[in-house]
């Protein structure tokens, strides 16, 4: 789902830059509010956290192997504000540090897994879990259908960005400038492949992990997050 | 079993070569970045500020020729820098402009995109027509895509990560988010390190792990297991911050200090990207 530099017009570049600064702005006083300086490893770690989640290979039937993003499983253990300052740094430091995904493109792509998928995928989980008790096992179904919910619905925004491109940039005999496909194709394509395969990936990583981590400490889904 | 099934189910093994290969990756750039070469030599934040120039102005031409010219300054570039040019290849079009290019294959034939056809074949009974609009695209999008990715590469290749994320709070980006970039860069090499322990006494215990279920077990327990104990950890790293004299501004030892050479060089930049822009105009 990372867009990587060129695939978006400036403009388009422009536009989800200046989309974000607002829920950076936002994010960044609702942190601060809660979390004291004491606290700034904790938000590193998730920071890191959803870098390693994006890093591992989830095996799927029949042989072939997957990556999540994480963002829903983060925005559950350190609440969605804080896990949209999380996947933000994570999609930085793999722009600016090892040249994955785009510098131009981060506003789009910090909308879209930064945003869109922490925010939708907790309130999922939100209204799923209700005030069922920290173990319950209503958690872990509430936490993978966040977590499909949140991923399809972004990969649905990274597929309008794409398809919006050959309509709004192209030259005179039609030759597309950026992304090549409309939104009858970048749609379907990118949905369908999250709605089969990648969320399924994000279900299983996320309930598995809250699954476990019930066992090991279940004071991670105590009370409410920021 | 074979070894060919066995290699295809251990879904340890790419894991974690992906995962060593993203870290040693990391380190290779640190040693690039520390090499005496051109690049290196510049004030960080003026380089970002040409590079990020550079960006803009090969996201925004329309002229596949201009933007391989941008593509050819990245080239001499990464050549006075010391980059071995086989690794700056590698780096630069292997996966993104590669998988790029395979996207953008379709659009390629009259069926996608209309318009004057350039040739045209039969394979196995079907007719294929590239077209002018089609092969004009698919050609400006990746080299579009391959020289956006060379800047990022070349940026990230020759700079230090530290002096990078200090250009950061130098172009104003709020202290939160580069304390939490240093730190969560730091973190990194621990989580690697702690994921890479498990795996390896996993493996070392069951061997392959056949089946995709109990895989998928050890990657979601693994993940558990690591926030557990950073977590647990947090309140550590804090106490060490203070003990070496954090007072919530991060600081580098090394202060930068612009140049008349930097300066120059930034000149430059924004007069090969005016210069681009007008040839871009006249085309």
């Amino acid at each position: 789902m990372h867009i990587p530099d060129g695939y978006l017009s400036p403009a388009t570049c422009g536009l989800f830059g200046a989309v974000m600064i607002p829920i950076w702005t936002v994010a960044s006083k609702a942190v601060r509010k809660t979390l004291s300086v004491r606290q700034v490893p904790y938000l590193a770690i998730g920071a890191a956290f959803s870098f390693v989640i994006m890093m591992f290979n989830v095996p799927l039937p029949g042989g072939s192997s997957g990556h999540a993003v994480g963002g829903v499983l983060v925005a559950i253990l350190i609440g969605p504000w804080a896990a949209c300052i999380a996947v933000t740094v994570a999609l930085v430091i793999q722009a600016l540090l090892f040249g994955d995904g785009g510098i131009t493109a981060l506003g789009a792509n910090c909308f879209n897994m930064a945003f869109v998928l922490p925010f939708v995928g907790y309130y999922v989980y939100k209204l799923i879990s209700l005030n069922s008790p920290p173990g319950s096992s209503r958690r872990i179904i509430a936490a993978g259908a966040g977590a499909y919910a949140g991923i399809c619905l972004a990969a649905l925004c990274a597929g309008i960005e794409f398809g919006l491109q050959p309509l709004l940039y192209h030259t005179a005999n039609g030759q597309a400038l950026y992304s090549p496909y409309g939104l009858n194709v970048a749609v379907p394509a990118m949905v369908i492949g999250h709605l089969l395969v990648f969320g399924w990936v994000e279900v299983i990583v996320t309930a598995l992990v809250v699954k476990y981590l019930q066992k090991q400490n279940s004071v991670f889904f105590e009370g409410d997050r920021l | 079993m074979s070894n060919a099934l066995n290699k295809k189910r251990d879904f340890i093994e790419p894991s974690i070569l992906s995962a060593l290969a993203f870290l040693k990756d990391a380190t290779l750039s640190e040693e690039y970045a520390n090499r005496k070469g051109f690049l290196q030599s510049l004030d960080p934040r003026l380089k970002t500020l040409s590079f990020l120039a550079f960006l803009v102005t090969a996201i925004s031409l329309k002229s596949a020729v201009l933007i391989g010219t941008l593509y050819g300054f990245c080239f001499i570039f990464a050549i006075l820098s010391r980059i071995p040019v086989r690794h700056f290849l590698v780096r630069t079009l292997l996966f993104i402009p590669l998988f790029s290019l395979f996207m953008v294959l379709p659009t390629l034939f009259s069926i996608v995109t209309p318009g004057e056809p350039v040739c045209s074949f039969h394979v196995l009974g079907l007719n294929g027509i590239i077209t002018r609009p089609g092969l004009d695209g698919a050609v400006l999008f990746v080299v579009r895509i391959a020289t956006s990715v060379s800047l990022v590469v070349l940026l990230s290749l020759t700079t230090r990560h530290s002096e990078l994320l200090k250009v950061l709070r130098v172009l104003g980006v709020p202290q939160l988010f580069v304390l939490t970039i240093s730190m969560c860069f730091r973190y990194l090499y621990l989580f690697a390190t702690m994921v890479e322990n498990i795996f390896t006494a996993i493996k070392s215990r069951v061997g392959v792990v056949s089946h995709h279920r109990h895989g998928q077990n050890v990657v979601a327990w693994n993940l558990a297991n690591t926030w557990n104990r950073t977590t647990q950890m947090s309140e550590e790293v804090y106490m060490a911050m203070l003990s070496r004299g954090y007072t919530g501004e991060p600081r580098l030892l090394r202060v930068f200090h612009a140049t008349l050479k930097d300066w120059v060089w930034l000149c430059c930049a924004l007069i090969i990207c005016a210069g681009l822009f007008y040839r871009g105009q006249i085309l």
